[in-house]
């Protein structure tokens, strides 16, 4: 039974509704950015923005109010330097304030800071970060919840280079081994890493292949691509089948403000107030461009 | 300009390796430097000699099992990355691939302590208590930034394989003039001197030692400061030395677990040796969460800051001696 935490029949935004959502999204990200001195991972935060709007505002039934309940979809950010984007992200479904986030994001004693922290933030699922641990977290808590015959899913979102991880891949063969159709993967798959990009000097590629060859089922999507991403949500093989899923997100790393977009020096960095403004007009104009 | 940060320049110390690594590259023709994605500063290297720069992406264990591969064939592998995830993710590798065969592979990286805000995963808080357990490992904690390209420049000639350990952020201060100390791996450095005690230190908290000495020295307090920044193999002499020559007052002050660092390393030497003390205090983290916040603040918040280490002190100079109260 999931009743209680699911979507309820004409409550779920519509993809505009949800693109809109995904500005906001980037707009706030943006103003901390600009605001907090220290380094935000702003790159893999602007990938993944439209995965954590469709996600949260669409894919996940949650509800913000009862964080415990245990037919929740369980969500691990297993690219935990994205925090901030899954902070705001959870804060626009209503899960923690806004302004908390804001107001405290990095400071002594603040529950919000650079990577998610479960002792600090109760509403996230695990204390990530350090990258590779993410997936075989989701592998134990998808084989507790098939065990307990709860038919809520458990999502993971993982980086592409964090997919070098051998943790990564032990818990793909493990998943596959214990039949786990409960189980989705989001790849953002930006081909950055933090030094080089994709294939410059790691060779990802036959990337989806790979994850095939581990016997998960594979969609490959534009991930910034509000109704791809929901129709892959809505075409998830019901918790109860046997293959997990693993949904590639091609998408660009900085998306949104051109002078960050595959830019290796916005793996993580601060904007000053003056280039908040720059960046703020890069995203509209990105968005005008986009409408056209 | 925007500011942009990745990791390697937020710290000084980190062109420090970069430099000295190119350096080295031409002198040694078989040093390779090897990293899990975090080469921001291994550049020049990199440019220099491209055959002997390997980047492994997201892949900590398999950049420490390489290495050892490598050094099985003659050649002196580095491998630069951030310390929680090299000492930790990789440790089994360290201990049986590189420590077991006493391979000449150097583990050097960042984020020895409670600092650069990165949260709980990215604080390496119990890496010394991990390395110092292992056969074969020289164990390393540096503060001034320059003087980390000299324990990499020594640490070629050394057999087996050394740990360095760096803190991260835009703070290093550089502590010692040039030439001012010989700085030879296994020996401390008494970077202030003083009778009335000593602390005992390494890495980041060196200069908060020295501002405490100093704070100390006001009130006509006459504090010595060691820089121990090997922490395997110990200096034993200096440790008796300085429970002589300053009263055998200690404080041992670290950004490390203040069980298994430093002031474990001491306290089996004491034991050991049956070294006579009078007082002896150890500062550095509790085991508890560590939460958010900048490098100063965490210190204070868990009880090692500057204000903290000067109380410290003066409790064991108050303290009263044995021949007095026996
Ligand atoms: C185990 C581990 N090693 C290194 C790091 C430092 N680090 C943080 S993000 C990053 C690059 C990650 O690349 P990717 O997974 O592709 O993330 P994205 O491009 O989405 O930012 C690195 C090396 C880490 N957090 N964890
Ligand atoms: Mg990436």
């Amino acid at each position: 039974m999931r009743d209680d935490v699911s979507w309820q029949e004409g409550e779920r935004p519509s993809v505009a509704e949800l693109e809109e959502r995904a500005f906001e999204l980037r707009s706030k990200l943006l103003h901390l950015c600009g605001t907090y001195e220290g380094a935000v991972h702003i790159g893999g935060d602007l990938s993944a923005a439209d995965i954590f709007t469709a996600l949260f505002h669409y894919g996940l039934h949650v509800d913000p109010h009862d964080i415990s309940n245990p037919h929740r979809d369980r969500f691990l950010l297993s690219k935990g330097h994205a925090a901030v984007c899954m902070y705001i992200a959870m804060s626009m479904r209503g899960f923690f304030s806004y302004d908390g986030i804001v107001e405290t994001y990095g400071q002594l004693d603040s529950a919000y800071g650079m990577h998610p922290c479960k002792v600090q933030l109760p509403g996230v699922e695990a204390s990530t970060g350090s990258l590779g641990h993410g997936l075989p977290i989701a592998v134990g808590m998808a084989l507790s919840g098939r065990h307990r015959g709860d038919a809520h899913r458990v999502v993971c979102l993982l980086g592409d280079g964090e997919t070098g991880e051998g943790s990564v891949w032990e818990a793909a063969m493990a998943a596959r081994s214990n039949e786990l159709g409960n189980l989705v993967a989001f790849v953002d798959r930006n081909r950055q890493l933090m030094t080089s990009h994709a294939e410059e000097r790691i060779a990802f590629e036959p990337y989806p292949d790979k994850w095939r060859a581990f016997g998960w089922d594979v969609v490959e999507i534009d991930g910034h691509d509000m109704a791809a991403l929901v129709k892959a949500i809505d075409d998830l093989p019901a918790p109860d089948s046997d293959r997990p899923t693993v949904v590639i997100c091609e998408t660009v790393k900085g998306k949104g403000v051109d002078f960050m977009e595959r830019n290796l020096a916005w793996h993580a960095g601060s904007l000053g107030a003056e280039d908040l403004q720059r960046a703020l007009a890069a995203l509209e104009a990105s968005r005008q461009k986009e409408t056209v | 300009m925007p500011v942009t940060f990745t990791f390697g320049e937020m710290l000084s110390a980190r062109s420090v390796i970069g430099t000295t690594l190119a350096e080295l590259g031409k002198t040694h023709d078989n040093l390779w430097v090897l990293t899990p994605d975090i080469g921001a500063t291994l550049v020049e290297f990199q440019e220099t000699f491209p055959d002997r720069f390997v980047d492994v992406g997201l892949a900590e264990q398999v950049c420490v099992g390489i290495a050892a591969g490598l050094a099985y064939d003659g050649n002196i592998p580095v491998v630069s990355g951030m310390l929680p995830f090299l000492s930790m993710r990789a440790l089994e590798q360290i201990r049986t691939d590189v420590c077991y065969p006493n391979l000449p592979v150097k583990i050097i990286g960042t984020h020895g302590g409670l600092v650069g805000n990165g949260g709980s995963t990215h604080y390496a808080v119990e890496d010394l208590a991990l390395m110092c357990a292992l056969t074969n490992m020289t164990v390393t904690s540096v503060g001034d930034p320059l003087m980390v390209g000299e324990v990499l420049r020594q640490s070629m000639t050394l057999p087996g394989p050394i740990y360095i350990r760096l803190a991260v952020g835009k703070k290093d201060k550089v502590l010692y003039e040039e030439g001012q100390h010989d700085v030879r791996i296994g020996k401390g450095i008494i970077a202030r001197d003083g009778t009335d005690a000593t602390i005992f230190t390494h890495g980041t908290t060196v200069a908060q030692a020295l501002q405490a000495a100093e704070d100390l020295a006001a009130d006509g307090r006459s504090v010595r400061v060691v820089d121990m920044f090997t922490l395997k193999p110990i200096d034993e002499a200096l440790i008796a030395q300085c429970a002589d020559e300053t009263g055998g007052r200690f404080v041992v002050l670290e950004d490390h677990l203040a069980y298994g660092g430093l002031a474990t390393r001491i306290a089996d030497v004491v034991a050991d040796r049956g070294i006579r003390l009078n007082a002896f205090e150890r500062l550095g983290i509790p085991q508890v969460y560590a939460g958010f916040g900048d490098d100063e603040e965490l210190r204070d918040k868990h009880g090692y800051g500057l204000a903290a280490t000067v109380a410290a002190t003066r409790r064991v100079i108050a303290h009263p001696s044995w021949a007095s109260s026996h």
